[in-house]
């Protein structure tokens, strides 16, 4: 089992674009006026988790 | 699709830069991928009235309320006033953001420059490592825009800049991580802006109440994300209404969020690029407010390529005006508040009391770096060690 990776909650982003900036790997893009993860790109780091102003992200074990 | 400009966003900064690049001839296309200029607002009402004397923006409508002043509150409830006289750039106005940002975007169109809604830059379009404009979407259309310049107005998450190899990804240091309310039937009067300051109630940030008029205020909260836990902002938020009496009567009518950059600006000039306001990091370190910033900057941008559009010379070192008179304008201020920003982080509450407590009293009106230290000092002497870098930053910054 890997680590867990980033996942947006579609319906609690409010589009802010605070994740984006901070995303060390440049793993998630709006989308539809969403934030969304890629998750291929995500290295677990947990940045945007604790970034998320509305805790619209969480961990998800893929 | 050949154009001379593609400007990737219409927020405040990429408006006024396609506007001064149109009004000099450009052929101008500005590329939205929201339905609506300025909509969602993404946080921040508050500006300086110095806008009143760069005449870009005309009427009154998306002005909401006039500012006299701030009212800053250390942690143990101590206030700190500035008035009118010496509050200088923080007197100013509450604006509606999304008036606002129409008004400038319809300043660019009286110029001449076309706007498409709906219109998401997904890459730049590359010839032999030479940027020659952007792909994009619009709905479900996939197709290409040709342009000598693309100009990366695309904010806080700065994907252009990304693109054309510039790294603008920021520290959670660098930062803040925001949530506001509107919030409407307050009863509350309140002529001055207030800011509330403590790492109980906003780590590494603050908690700010923009009185909008008619008992409608923008109450809202911006902390560091290095300081952040998931969903942290909004609990903190919803913590300080509930614990305000009036506010806690009052009833939302519009929840958002926000993010701004409390970074050192980035390069900012490629071969045929150029970034502006939150996506070239053009934001007040220590206040996170980028309004100011963000017209002053996207003129000179609009302005330096016009001339170039005029030469057809899209090279760095021609754009490079644009880098230069940035800094000239406010590129200073912008590294000496980074460097007060880093300094103040280190305050703990207690400090932040004991600063209070000897402003509290203190007339502004004779303000100087001197006189204000003595007047903190001989209440606290204890600030002195406190104070040491900050004077060493302003003693600095005058001999530059």
């Amino acid at each position: 089992m890997g680590k867990p990776k980033a996942k947006v909650d579609g319906e609690k982003c409010l589009a802010c674009g605070g994740c984006i900036s901070v995303c060390p790997q440049d793993a998630i893009s709006m989308c539809g006026g969403r934030a969304f993860v890629m998750v291929d790109k995500c290295i677990s780091c947990a940045i945007c988790i604790r970034t998320c102003p509305v805790g619209a992200i969480s961990g998800e074990v893929y | 699709m050949k154009y001379d400009v593609v400007v990737v966003g219409s927020g405040p900064a990429g408006s006024v830069t396609a506007r001064f690049a149109a009004e000099k001839g450009a052929k101008v296309l500005i590329l939205e991928r929201r339905a609506e200029v300025g909509v969602p607002v993404l946080c921040g009402e508050g500006i300086s009235q110095k806008i009143d004397n760069w005449g870009m923006l005309e009427g009154k409508r998306w002005i909401a309320s006039k500012m006299d002043g701030a009212k800053i509150y250390a942690p143990d409830g101590t206030m700190v006033t500035l008035s009118k006289e010496m509050a200088g750039n923080e007197t100013g106005y509450v604006v509606y953001r999304d008036i606002f940002d129409q008004e400038l975007a319809r300043q660019a169109a009286k110029a001449g420059a076309k706007i498409m809604m709906k219109t998401e830059a997904t890459e730049l379009l590359m010839d032999n490592e030479q940027i020659k404009g952007v792909k994009v979407k619009q709905f479900d259309e996939e197709f290409e825009i040709e342009a000598d310049i693309v100009v990366g107005a695309d904010g806080v998450e700065s994907k252009v800049g990304q693109w054309a190899g510039i790294n603008t990804v920021l520290k959670p240091n660098d930062l803040e991580t925001c949530v506001q309310y509107t919030l409407t039937n307050v009863d509350y009067k309140l002529d001055y802006c207030e800011f509330y300051i403590g790492k109980k109630i906003a780590p590494g940030g603050y908690v700010w109440i923009f009185p909008k008029g008619k008992g409608i205020f923008n109450v809202g909260i911006g902390i560091l994300a290095s300081l952040s836990e998931s969903g942290m902002a909004l609990k903190l938020l919803d913590n300080f209404i509930e614990n305000h009496t009036e506010l806690k009567k009052g009833e939302p009518i519009r929840l958002l969020a926000g993010a701004a950059p409390v970074a050192k600006p980035v390069e900012t000039v490629k071969d045929n690029l150029i970034l502006v306001g939150d996506a070239a990091r053009h934001v007040d370190p220590i206040t996170g407010g980028g309004l100011t910033t963000a017209l002053e900057g996207g003129k000179i941008a609009g302005e330096t390529i016009g001339r170039a559009i005029e030469q057809q010379m899209f090279d760095e070192e021609t754009l490079s005006a644009y880098e230069t008179g940035w800094k000239e304008a406010f590129g200073r201020k912008l590294r000496r508040d980074y460097l007060v920003k880093e300094i103040l982080l280190d305050f703990d509450d207690k400090t932040l009391n004991m600063l209070a407590d000897s402003l509290k009293d203190y007339e502004f009106e004779e303000f100087s770096t001197l006189s204000l230290v003595k007047a903190l000092v001989l209440k606290h002497p204890t600030l002195l060690m406190k104070l040491k870098p900050l004077l060493k930053v302003s003693k600095e910054s005058k001999e530059e």
